[in-house]
């Protein structure tokens, strides 16, 4: 099976992921939409990451909704159905990776659908850090953003106690 | 605060609308961008040039409230093209008095644009130190004086925190203590390591007293004429930078390769052009590219949707600053945080120039006075006392370190360097002033040795922004050159500088790094096509960049900057005396090379004006009126 692999050390956080992804989203270029989010680690000089669902087996949001307006697509992603969504917002407290979101425009919930099996973001990527690849899912970035973190934490601490 | 309202009739690929902000009265306002004012000046430096020639009157001065500070980005920026987040500041400079172009990348023109707004235009002078918050159309002048003193980065951080936001999702662009303090080469400084340094729109920020600005990410989207087009061009441009030359070279390594590569032909300016001979302790395997970047611990920083291998930042492995994340220094920031003054330790050199950046000065600017310094040093003209204690031996870090705070804060001698160049060595005079690098004009050079490179000397001196105007060409045959050009020649170096004028002015009016589209007009046109549907060619963008570049030339004539200003300095212009270049000299050639380039760019030659069958041409009546009656 296919899935969107992502390996934070070679982003360079230029966010053209976002700027594709925003597009195939909304229509326009404003990052705001995307579904794929880079985060920052040490200040944003030297660490990004980018995160999006990574279509996780338990499916937390699809389990959570309850006028099962989230499937299952051909290409493995959990999809919103547009018609069938109430915008209850369930989904988005239950999603524990903060990857399925509310646009108060449409009143609807929307994600991640993989772009139905040709991922824009993967287009978009200068520098391969998103690859449309054979391979298991998981999360590609808890173990990274946990490290950088816990060294913003430890140069944090070391600023104050000095 | 200024609440804006979300454009539905905005021209294709803008926001819709300058900010427009008068700091004595803290009125904030929008000047909506329409059709026809987008296709005729289209962003960033057309823009400006045309605000600054309509609003900035002759006797108006560089620190004079009636002066006007553009910040501006263009139609591309926060598309998926490479490096779309520029930033182009345009100007009445404080170090010619005349019209200013210099540009910054980072997240600039992305954010600004997701926000609602296409550029700012200051006016007025505020009676507090103030910072410009931006978000998603609202904007608002907001109390400055925590963040005085501050450097660059500093402020940056600070605003981080005030803010509660992190990464791209914040904007900062400031002044540093050199721009507070109204250092002349003072710039403006963004996102960690991207600065619009030339001709002192620094200083020029700071006389406004505001300090920074601040743009949040916003929600706003841009919409474009032809997404698939926008798609397919930014491609199309990725392509020939990453298979073709020149660009190939940039996407590679950015500007690393400079050091090595203008060495050989003399290109490298060492110890304030006193000699083009390697220096026998610089061990130049060091300063082989791909070593400027392993040699140090890195991690890719680019701008907004960028996939050069450009911009980087770097950790300093030893030395007293070992540990310290600083800006991977472009080619001409190991110029002037160190060649330029003889340090060639390039650890020193990555660290000096960080400075530069928090600082906010030019770093070619501080290479060309820590070079005059050292060199006036050594020869006696000025003494350790003169310079309040300072041993400034050639190449010695700490004291280059020790002078930058000296010029920044203004004290002792530094209140002379933070003139700037030509005034510092005016002030001493003498055999003093012919060691000084400058132009007539006020600006000094970029961070390549002229002497041996030509066309950029000639390019110095006639410009009309405070720095380079032309630049080069990237890619001559389109614009009727010769395929291989010829640097040291008196009949083509004019030829490729009148010919390629234009294109510059127009790269930095569409919101992208001219690093970046360093290929042809046609494919930078095309994609200024897709994003707004105006049907752009080569030729239209080459009208852009010539309108651009007459209005300038207009407006430095009414303030009093022509032809007779058109040469350099004693040193800046003299024969080098050893190395590659040695014995080769401009100086015989130089009225010759001035006749060509002014006939080639129908400027008349005894005046400086464009000449009145070229502004029919240009559809500039106006600017006809006012030069010709």
């Amino acid at each position: 099976m296919k899935v969107l692999h992502i390996e934070p050390e070679k982003c360079t956080g230029c966010l053209r992921c976002e700027v594709a992804c925003s597009y195939v989203q909304s229509g326009e270029f404003n990052p705001s939409k995307s579904v794929i989010r880079v985060s920052a680690f040490e200040r944003g000089h030297t660490s990004f990451s980018p995160y999006t669902c990574f279509q996780c087996a338990e499916g937390w949001c699809m389990t959570a909704c309850p006028v099962e307006a989230i499937d299952i697509s051909a290409v493995g992603a959990k999809e919103v159905q547009d018609d069938q969504c109430v915008g209850c917002k369930l989904c988005t407290l239950a999603c524990p990776y903060g990857t399925i979101f509310y646009d108060p425009e449409r009143e609807k919930a929307f994600k991640c659908n993989l772009c139905g099996g040709d991922p824009q973001c993967a287009h978009a990527c200068p520098t391969q850090a998103i690859t449309w690849i054979e391979d298991f899912t998981q999360d590609w970035t808890g173990a990274f953003a946990a490290q950088r973190s816990a060294a913003d934490l430890a140069r944090i601490g070391a600023t104050n106690g000095r | 605060m200024l609440v804006t309202e979300k454009k539905r009739n905005q021209p294709a690929g803008y926001a819709g609308a300058l900010l427009r902000v008068d700091l004595t009265t803290g009125r904030l306002w929008e000047q909506p961008i329409d059709d026809e004012f987008a296709r005729s000046y289209v962003g960033g430096t057309g823009m400006g040039a045309r605000i600054l020639y309509d609003e900035v009157g002759a006797d108006v001065q560089w620190n004079d409230p009636e002066n006007r500070l553009i910040l501006a980005t263009g139609p591309l920026a926060g598309t998926p093209t490479w490096g779309s987040g520029g930033l182009s500041v345009v100007t009445k400079g404080a170090i010619t008095g005349g019209a200013t172009s210099t540009q910054a990348n980072g997240f600039f023109g992305a954010n600004i644009k997701s926000s609602g707004f296409d550029g700012i235009v200051f006016q007025g002078r505020s009676d507090q130190w103030v910072y410009l918050y931006i978000h998603n159309g609202t904007a608002e002048l907001r109390d400055a004086s925590h963040l005085l003193g501050l450097d660059t980065w500093e402020t940056q951080d600070h605003l981080y925190e005030e803010l509660g936001l992190s990464g791209h999702q914040l904007s900062v662009y400031s002044i540093g203590p050199s721009g507070e303090n109204l250092i002349r080469f003072a710039g403006i400084q963004g996102d960690y390591g991207h600065v619009a340094s030339k001709n002192g729109c620094g200083a020029v920020m700071g006389s406004k007293r505001v300090k920074a600005v601040a743009i949040v990410r916003g929600n706003r989207g841009i919409y474009v004429a032809d997404p698939r087009g926008v798609f397919r061009t930014a491609d199309d441009i990725a392509y020939q930078m990453r298979t073709e030359l020149p660009g190939q070279n940039f996407y590679l390594i950015g500007t690393l390769g400079g050091v090595t590569g203008l060495a050989p032909v003399g290109g490298l300016p060492i110890k304030n052009l006193t000699t083009n001979i390697l220096p026998a302790e610089a061990d130049m395997s060091k300063w082989e590219p791909m070593e400027l970047r392993e040699g140090f611990d890195h991690r890719g920083h680019q701008c907004n949707a960028c996939g050069m291998h450009h911009c980087h930042m770097q950790v300093i492995r030893d030395g007293v600053h070992a540990g310290d994340v600083v800006d991977e220094p472009e080619y001409e920031g190991w110029v002037g945080a160190g060649w330029a003054w003889g340090c060639t330790d390039r650890t020193k050199v990555s660290w000096m120039n960080t400075q530069c950046d928090r600082a906010g000065v030019d770093v070619n600017e501080f290479g060309w006075v820590i070079g005059w310094v050292m060199e006036c040093y050594e020869k006696e003209y000025l003494t350790r006392q003169d310079l309040g204690g300072i041993q400034a031996v050639w190449g010695d870090a700490d004291a280059a370190y020790e002078l930058l705070q000296m010029l920044c804060t203004r004290q002792g001698f530094g209140d002379v360097l933070a003139e700037g160049i030509k005034r510092a060595a005016e002030h001493l005079g003498g055999p003093a002033q012919d060691c000084a690098v400058y132009t007539m004009k006020g600006s000094s050079p970029r961070g390549h040795d002229h002497r041996a490179l030509w066309p950029e000397m000639l390019d110095t001196c006639v410009s009309s922004t405070g720095t380079l105007e032309s630049g080069g060409p990237t890619r001559p045959q389109e614009l009727g050159l010769p395929a291989t050009l010829q640097v040291q020649s008196p009949d083509d170096v004019p030829r490729q500088v009148a010919l390629t004028l234009g294109r510059r002015h127009f790269e930095d009016s569409i919101g992208t790094c001219f690093f970046t589209t360093s290929t042809t007009i046609a494919a930078i046109a095309e994609a200024v096509s897709a994003v707004t549907g105006w049907n752009y060619t080569k030729d239209d963008a080459m009208y852009l960049g010539r309108r651009t570049a007459a209005l300038m030339r207009a407006f430095n004539l009414r303030s009093g900057i022509g032809p007779e200003l058109e040469r350099p300095s004693a040193r800046y212009g003299s024969t080098p005396v050893d190395g590659p270049a040695a014995g080769v000299s401009t100086a015989p050639h130089w009225d010759h090379m001035l006749d060509t380039w002014y006939e080639l760019v129908e400027y008349d030659r005894e005046s400086g004006r464009p000449l009145p069958e070229l502004l029919d041409r240009l559809a500039l009546p106006e600017v006809k009126a006012e030069l010709w009656g």
